[in-house]
């Protein structure tokens, strides 16, 4: 089978599309009739739907994929358990489901590229919800020991208090677009237009 | 048989030669069906990108009787094959060969139980058989089907995401609506559940179908998973039949309902636990799970109307949640998925009950709100005509001159007091 569509995103680290070109390339093999599930890189096709944080689509894929397949690749196995930690909201157990598999070296490139990934997130996110947070639990959340946690966040902005060992949150101020362009005088006045008859 | 060949090798050049043929071909249609077995080999002779019609007449008459197991593999792929590469114009012409073929495709594809054979080339034929994106045809449930058996709920959407304004049966547009339904929340894209499954059991029915039943079952969840409350009574342009019947056809999901509203988790476990098994066997058990969980969010959302700030123990007794750190999670996920603005303080174990911080003032939420009026100008327009085309109808002006004697006699001056054609 022809997997140079999916390997090309790979080195092109065009993570982002491939489960797209996954899910393409499945339907037309299926179409074709061409028994492909021994061959196909369901790794790469479960990763690459975590990538995108689309855990749904992760879940059906893995319900999709016959039992003896599951059974005779632990890759698999580990990969799926990722998703399993994004599903049930097991911050902290995804990065432990990260680390704990020893990758195959295209694989790892792909977890590689979601850990960082993910950690940006999980940054957003306390950034987004939190007013302070223990030490501890920043660590958790973002997948490092206490200190690199400390200085990660300290890096961004936020302060530490030492004896309380708590980190206080300093948001961005994002600055969002708010000039009007005046192409869109005309659309007001087709509203207007449409409201008058 | 041979002489059909010929002609229909030779008359699929033009259109108005595919006219003629089609016409030898309606002509010729019985003796297909006659030499049904004979046909296969002569299907060779003919190129499905060139002779579509033709070779469309044959493959329906072929597949038109019991298919045994070995001939489906090899008629699903032929089958699979002239829907990629037939010419939409010609097949448009014998519509109904065309969505039988089809359907007889995706019932060998199910004895073979291989549904994901059949989504991309069901998903081609129907482009290839819509006069427009706008039309529902179909085929359209039966892609929706095959989608849902082979999981590829992701396909589906791309399909859904389609605004409907033709139906060519009303079944279709029940199948398609329910079927959606059931993607939407596979999906965990309530809002387009609640759309879908909405349609179903308001839809026109002069009897109540069980279609209309089971989304009815999906509609409550869905409605309290997404809405934290279900309407007791369907809205008036639902069918009378609906609005009386539905409500007894699925008790136990009504009083799931009501037991909902009172805001006790307890007492709402309770009676899922009490009537599991009719969940189950309605295949509705994870949804209802799904519907109890959201209590805690409604819960949550309540606290915000009436408090500034809370400490998470307050949270976890009020919602009966069992810890701080219980409470501390749930408010994070609903942080994260938009469903409430608040900040929580570790150092006090508190949490702060924020404003929506939208000023709808940036140039992004301009371009939703121009976008959602772009769709708004378009849905009137075209209400518009069907508007002129209904006050042409004779159906229609002969029952507004029947029950003329209700209305104002203002609002029917021009229509005579008896309507007759």
């Amino acid at each position: 089978m022809d997997f140079s569509v999916v390997n090309q995103a790979l080195s092109s680290k065009s993570f982002h599309k491939m489960a797209d070109i996954c899910d393409a390339l499945m339907l037309q093999s299926a179409a074709e009739g061409v028994p492909f599930r021994h061959e196909w890189p369901f790794v790469l096709h479960l990763l690459a739907h975590i990538y995108v944080d689309d855990v749904n689509s992760a879940r059906f894929l893995w319900k999709s994929i016959p039992a003896t397949i599951k059974e005779s690749q632990p890759e698999l196995v580990a990969a799926w358990k990722i998703g399993q930690k994004l599903w049930t909201r097991d911050y902290a157990g995804v990065y432990e489901a990260i680390r704990g598999f020893d990758w195959t070296q295209q694989t790892q490139l792909l977890v590689a590229a979601f850990s960082e990934l993910y950690t940006t997130r999980m940054f957003a996110l306390l950034q987004s919800a939190y007013s302070t947070i223990s030490i501890q639990d920043a660590a958790q959340f973002l997948g490092m020991n206490e200190e690199d946690a400390t200085n990660y966040v300290l890096q961004q902005g936020w302060t530490v208090d030492p004896t309380s060992r708590m980190l206080t949150v300093t948001k961005q101020a994002i600055v969002k677009e708010q000039k009007l362009d005046p192409g869109k005088l005309q659309r007001l006045t087709e509203y207007v237009f449409h409201l008058e008859h | 048989m041979e002489g059909l060949v010929t002609q229909i090798q030779g008359l699929s050049g033009t259109a108005s030669d595919v006219l003629s043929l089609q016409n030898l071909l309606k002509q010729a249609d019985d003796s297909l069906h006659a030499e049904s077995t004979r046909l296969p080999p002569f299907l060779d002779q003919l190129d499905p990108s060139k002779h579509s019609l033709g070779y469309l007449y044959f493959l329906e008459a072929c597949t038109a009787g019991p298919v045994t197991q070995e001939q489906a593999s090899s008629f699903v792929l032929t089958i699979a094959r002239f829907i990629s590469s037939c010419v939409a114009e010609q097949i448009r012409l014998a519509p109904d060969k065309f969505i039988s073929v089809c359907k007889r495709f995706k019932d060998q594809v199910l004895l073979l139980e291989e549904p994901l054979r059949g989504v991309a080339p069901m998903l081609t034929a129907i482009r290839k058989l819509q006069l427009s994106s706008e039309h529902l045809t179909a085929l359209h449930p039966e892609f929706l089907l095959l989608c849902l058996l082979s999981k590829c709920y992701k396909t589906a959407l791309s399909i859904l995401d389609e605004d409907i304004f033709e139906v060519d049966q009303p079944r279709d547009l029940f199948l398609y609506c329910y079927y959606g339904g059931m993607i939407s929340i596979g999906q965990k894209q309530f809002r387009k559940a609640l759309e879908l499954l909405h349609n179903v059991v308001t839809a026109p029915m002069s009897t109540v179908n069980a279609i209309a039943v089971e989304a009815f079952k999906k509609y409550i969840l869905v409605s309290l998973i997404h809405h934290g409350q279900f309407p007791t009574n369907l809205p008036k342009y639902a069918s009378s039949g609906a609005q009386r019947n539905l409500k007894t056809l699925c008790q136990p999901y009504v009083e799931l309902a009501s037991s909902y509203s009172n805001g006790k988790i307890a007492d709402l476990e309770t009676y899922v636990e009490a009537n599991k098994d009719k969940f189950e066997s309605d295949n509705n058990l994870g949804l209802v799970k799904q519907a109890v969980s959201s209590m805690y969010k409604r819960n949550i959302q309540r606290l915000t109307q009436t408090y500034l700030t809370l400490s998470l123990q307050d949270i976890a007794n009020r919602v009966q949640l069992n810890s701080p750190k219980e409470a501390e999670m749930h408010v994070l996920q609903m942080i994260k998925d938009g469903e409430i603005y608040a900040t929580i303080n570790q150092k006090d174990g508190m949490v702060r009950f924020l404003e929506d911080p939208e000023q709808y003032k940036t140039c992004e939420m301009i371009e939703r709100i121009g976008s959602s009026i772009q769709r708004l100008m378009t849905v009137s327009k075209k209400l518009n005509v069907m508007d002129e085309l209904m006050s042409c109808d004779p159906l229609y002006l002969a029952k507004a001159g029947r029950e003329r004697q209700r209305f104002d006699f203002d609002d029917f001056d021009n229509v005579p007091p008896r309507y007759n054609i």
